[in-house]
């Protein structure tokens, strides 16, 4: 394991507590978010006792009753294999038994993507009121630069954590995070020895730094993210012309070690999610009220609005402009595969503009309800809902998905036109079976 | 983006075009009638917004309910003369408009307002024009967003094209003329520059959509199809018997850097998912034949 900083085990905790705590601390996460659950879960298959406290009594209900609010591949085994060291809480006195709180509710964005944070200041006075006051209290939540420093209290042990998580991943990047970023209010002290502990467990490095450092690195991270993203979304879209295909040209790059094999060049319907438009915006609005340069940083926002309305533009010039009664089948609601979320969905963002046309939708995991569409009514399966349509759309990866015939779907669909920005399907089958096949990244 | 006030169409209880007399104001009118929403359309006879009582009059003409249409303008405003005309007739417009504040005003403008880009050109790209006719509409789109408080749409067309056109600009109009006139159709070097053309009548029907759900903000009224002018000359060419001769003439000054304007139309299909343009063959197959009705 490597820790970035030498420190003294101890840190701010008096002696017999340390003994306890050497034994092994308790972990709480407040908030039985996406986030809060996921890292909750993943916390106790490290082996520590595990609180999970969240407001809301019916849902940590439903959670202590095994019923997941989130959809995430192994999440369930998860629970099952660690359930006794795990215990859920809607009263915020159980907090007290815990020697490192993480707060972790979800942090809204509006249309701008500018985020509301009442909710996690609400949170996170709650916390700190039903903690010991030598517990170590970690706000694990997306927040600006400067937040945590300016929540600092005197007698409190408050740090920030960057998370990691990432919707359909969450189990591989709670158990296995390639490192831990924290911000601290002086990185030169060593950590709270529970924190350290449990970090530990981990076995990876360990990156303390000041708290605004701790914020800007999350935003840095996922900045690189929308370059690579952005990259391959403006040259898969020159490819869609001029008769290249990304899809050649992409290994190539990955072979390149100024690049990287891990770099992220699958071209996609602009930047999906909500965070990393989340803090595109955050350098914008740091960048007006201080007066840097931050003309890329609005092209990337431009760009990514552009390409999410791949599918709406296609499917206007190859069907709806010439079929005006056309039905449409989506498959997929989710905002990516393996995952329940639609937050930021492009497949509802294409659905919003569609009121005039009959769709037919086929989600494995979400309801068609999700679509709140007037004329959409939900499919059986994926080929139940392409039987009858002028034009299908792909818009959710699902694996599921992977296993359609395009013979299957030509013999079962009205028109020919599919629109597959994913490449869910094998281009040449489709093509083969006589498919108007549309992708990102080839003409 | 234009955000509707009405979700489902539904007429204002007049809509007024002041400018009823002009290529598209007259369009309009027609387009209106079919949809079966009263109008009133002012030509210069009824409203001369240059004479001295000009605002008072259109100001007696106007009623709270009213829709308005403000398409009146000396066109082309090639020179500073002729901007500053323009300005002086939108300044007695606005100041109408104020007094009176009609319902929901739609101002026809243009898409010369735009900035030269080479990326597609969209409702968000920066409004910084480039000749004084950009200007003259640029600048009478902030009179009216600075004199005016109601809910208010601008509709900033490309080049249109139709039967009725009273200029005789670069593209499919002049074109059509020429091969009338039994001449040859003659395009710039190679005609290879790319612009984007629209119907007068689509022109007029996305007005129309804009009235029925009381828009608010900005719409391009553009296809999304960059066709080049020696396409186009070919295409009226061939409408005529004989084939009227395409011939290739020097440029009268410089090639035109930026050879292809493009447009992103997606905040149309967002706007009005079930509207979709004519294409430009059949466009000007249409006009050609209403022409040789003429």
């Amino acid at each position: 394991m490597a820790i970035a900083r030498a420190g003294t085990a101890v840190g701010r905790c008096d002696q017999d507590r340390t003994m306890s705590i050497m034994a092994l601390p308790k972990i709480g996460y407040a908030g039985m978010t996406h986030l809060g659950l996921c890292s909750a879960i993943g916390a106790s298959s490290k082996g520590f006792d595990t609180l999970g406290f969240d407001t809301d009594p019916a849902l940590v209900a439903r959670i202590d009753a095994g019923k997941l609010p989130v959809v995430e591949p192994d999440l369930d085994d998860l629970l099952r294999d660690n359930r006794v060291r795990m215990s859920f809480s809607a009263d915020p006195k159980a907090l007290l038994g815990c020697d490192v709180v993480y707060v972790a509710p979800d942090v809204p964005t509006d249309d701008t993507g500018g985020s509301d944070l009442s909710g996690l200041d609400g949170l996170l006075a709650l916390v700190l009121a039903n903690t010991r006051p030598d517990a170590v209290v970690v706000v694990l939540s997306q927040v600006p630069p400067g937040f945590t420093a300016a929540r600092q209290r005197s007698g409190r042990l408050l740090y920030y954590q960057v998370e990691t998580l990432v919707f359909g991943r969450a189990v591989e990047r709670t158990t296995k995070p390639e490192r831990f970023i924290v911000g601290a209010p002086d990185p030169s002290e060593p950590l709270p020895l529970a924190m350290q502990q449990y970090l530990e467990a981990y076995g990876c490095p360990i990156l303390p730094m000041r708290f605004e450092s701790a914020e800007l690195t999350k935003i840095s991270i996922n900045c690189c993210l929308v370059a690579s993203v952005t990259v391959a979304n403006t040259l898969a879209e020159l490819c869609e012309r001029i008769g290249a295909d990304w899809s050649e040209i992409a290994p190539a790059l990955k072979l390149d070690r100024r690049i990287g094999a891990y770099s992220y060049l699958s071209p996609g319907l602009g930047l999906a999610g909500g965070n990393l438009e989340r803090d595109l915006a955050t350098v914008v609005r740091f960048s007006e009220e201080y007066g840097t340069e931050a003309s890329v940083i609005r092209a990337f926002i431009g760009n990514s609005a552009h390409r999410k309305d791949w599918a709406l533009r296609t499917m206007h010039e190859a069907v709806l402009n010439k079929v005006p009664q056309a039905t449409i089948g989506v498959l997929g609601l989710a905002y990516k595969e393996n995952t329940h979320s639609v937050k930021n969905s492009p497949s509802l963002a294409l659905i919003r503009y569609l009121g005039p046309w009959a769709l037919k939708v086929y989600d494995p995991v979400v309801p068609a309800s999700a679509a709140l569409h007037p004329n959409a009514s939900g499919a059986a399966s994926a080929l139940d809902a392409a039987e009858g349509v002028d034009v299908l759309a792909i818009m959710t990866p699902w694996p599921e998905f992977k296993l359609l015939s395009c013979d299957d779907l030509a013999a079962t669909m009205r028109g020919r036109t599919v629109l597959d920005p994913y490449r869910v399907l094998n281009p040449a089958a489709a093509r083969r079976a006589g498919l108007d096949y549309r992708t990102l990244g080839v003409a | 983006m234009l955000s509707h006030q009405f979700s489902t169409p539904t007429a204002p209880g007049r809509v007024v075009v002041v400018g009823a007399g002009g290529f598209v104001g007259s369009t309009l009118v027609k387009q209106l009638g079919l949809a079966k929403v009263p109008v009133l359309g002012l030509t210069r006879k009824e409203v001369d917004l240059l004479a001295d009582d000009g605002a008072k009059r259109l100001r007696g003409v106007l009623r709270p309910d009213d829709g308005v249409v403000f398409v009146s303008a000396v066109a082309p405003a090639k020179t500073a003369g002729q901007m500053m005309t323009n300005l002086r007739m939108a300044e007695a417009a606005c100041a109408a408009f104020a007094a009176v504040q009609p319902a929901h005003l739609l101002y026809i403008s243009s898409d010369a307002v735009y900035a030269d880009n080479a990326n597609p050109v969209t409702e968000r790209s920066p409004v910084a024009p480039s000749t004084t006719h950009g200007m003259m509409h640029a600048a009478r789109e902030l009179m009216l967003r600075s004199e005016y408080r109601g809910p208010l749409a601008f509709l900033r067309p490309t080049l249109i094209f139709g039967a009725g056109d009273p200029h005789s600009g670069y593209g499919p109009n002049r074109f059509r003329r020429q091969a009338a006139n039994g001449e040859p159709i003659t395009i710039f070097g190679e005609g290879e520059e790319k612009r984007d053309h629209v119907a007068v009548e689509d022109v007029a029907r996305l007005a129309v959509r804009i009235l029925l759900h009381r828009s608010v903000g900005v719409l391009n009224a553009v296809t999304g199809v960059a066709t080049s002018f020696h396409d186009i000359a070919n295409i009226v060419a061939a409408q005529f018997s004989p084939r009227a001769e395409v011939k290739s003439v020097p440029r009268p000054g410089p090639r035109p850097h930026l050879l292809h304007r493009f447009f992103d139309i997606t905040d149309l299909h967002k706007s009005f998912p079930d509207f979709h343009f004519e294409p430009l063959a059949d466009g000007l197959a249409r006009v050609h034949q209403e022409s040789s009705v003429r």
